[in-house]
């Protein structure tokens, strides 16, 4: 007991003014502008496909595009949440990258049912991998630099979505660069491998988010 | 917590104190012993000062203290475990021992009574009806709905607990 009063003296002395950390919100935003501008810039050095505006047209491509754009968001304010010890009290809007995901999953089965007759496969493969990988480097490095700003105790989600969030940045720009539209290869080498790195940010997040 | 943060350091004093009172119920509900809570209340006391930017004036105190104790009790048991778990004896390693009568010992067990009263009450039970009672390793294991392998790992922990004091006195 008298350990806990002298800490408790410690910490008081050491009580400096303390200012409040940006909300979720404000930084779920600020990750979101970063990216967008980040995305811009990527698309505007490696340029648009071709067919765009008409692929726009087709339900499926306008789905997973819409989607991939829902996961980044849900993701951003996910991260956002997670940075504060009770997840801003807010747990449903947390996991809610869950669900998209999910629905991300249905539309790419339905996209790959109705791919009929298959769409001819690329002469690349993992490149794309790679592709998506490089673009996806800094918005994972600022994302976790921001999260370890916060204190985070759910530290090895916090992780996964993290990398899942700035995979899904890489995916949006490939898918927007790509002229390719062969649903095996997307699963193969666009969207299994964003599931691997969201595996893998669950161990990152353990290592990295420490506080 | 709204006065700590602009520097109060009278408030953010009391509410450090008032944060430990609130938490050594939920710790003593959890662990057995006084040194542990000692020990994980001030992590926790810790963690609290660290994280304290992040807790939003406009949002309940408790839910935001809560949420980190469990984070730092959590960390404490996964290494608690974790350690017992590198302690613990391997099964390949007792089948030697486990063909040696358990019950055979040295010393008596009045001697050492003071010693096994400290011990886990489960293994103390077992001592103490091996040794004063003269059950044999069997019998205990009826007697306590365990099997006979449980009680002489039982009575072999114990065993190691023991002479490990016993060497250090």
């Amino acid at each position: 007991m008298n350990d806990i009063n002298q800490l408790v003296e410690m910490l008081a002395t050491d009580a400096t003014p303390v200012r409040p950390a940006a909300s979720p919100f404000m930084l779920s935003f600020k990750l979101m502008a970063a990216a967008t501008a980040y995305l811009a810039v990527s698309l505007a050095i490696s340029g648009l496909r071709p067919d765009l505006m008409e692929k726009l047209h087709t339900s499926w491509f306008a789905a997973e595009i819409a989607l991939l754009i829902l996961i980044f968001a849900s993701t951003s304010i996910s991260i956002a949440l997670l940075g504060f010890p009770d997840l801003h009290q807010n747990p449903g809007a947390t996991y809610a990258p869950v669900a998209v995901f999910m629905v991300f999953l249905a539309v790419i089965f339905f996209a790959w049912n109705a791919d009929t007759p298959p769409a001819p496969l690329p002469m690349h493969s993992f490149q794309c991998t790679l592709g998506i990988m490089m673009v996806s480097i800094l918005p994972a490095i600022w994302t976790f630099y921001a999260l370890r700003q916060y204190a985070s105790t759910h530290q090895r989600l916090a992780g996964s979505i993290a990398l899942l969030s700035s995979f899904s940045v890489g995916a949006l720009w490939l898918r927007l660069h790509e002229l390719n539209d062969s649903v095996i290869h997307l699963i193969q080498w666009h969207y299994l491998p964003m599931l691997v790195f969201g595996i893998i940010g669950i161990g990152l997040g353990k290592i990295l988010l420490k506080w | 917590m709204r006065k700590s943060l602009e520097g109060d350091q009278l408030a953010y004093a009391n509410l450090l104190r008032e944060t430990a009172r609130l938490l050594r119920p939920f710790l003593s509900k959890r662990l057995s012993f006084e040194s542990e809570i000692d020990d994980l209340l001030q992590e926790i006391l810790i963690s609290i000062h660290k994280a304290r930017h992040t807790y939003d004036g406009k949002r309940p105190y408790t839910p935001w203290v809560y949420a980190i104790a469990k984070f730092r009790l959590q960390d404490y048991l996964r290494a608690h475990y974790a350690d017992q778990l590198r302690h613990s004896v391997e099964l390949s390693e007792l089948e030697n021992i486990l063909h040696e009568d358990v019950t055979e010992s040295t010393l008596s067990y009045e001697s050492i009574s003071g010693e096994i009263q400290k011990l886990p009450e489960k293994q103390a039970v077992i001592l103490q009806l091996i040794h004063q009672e003269g059950y044999t390793a069997k019998e205990v294991a009826a007697k306590l709905g365990m099997n006979e392998s449980a009680v002489k790992v039982a009575a072999h922990r114990a065993y190691k607990v023991l002479r490990k004091k016993l060497e250090q006195s």
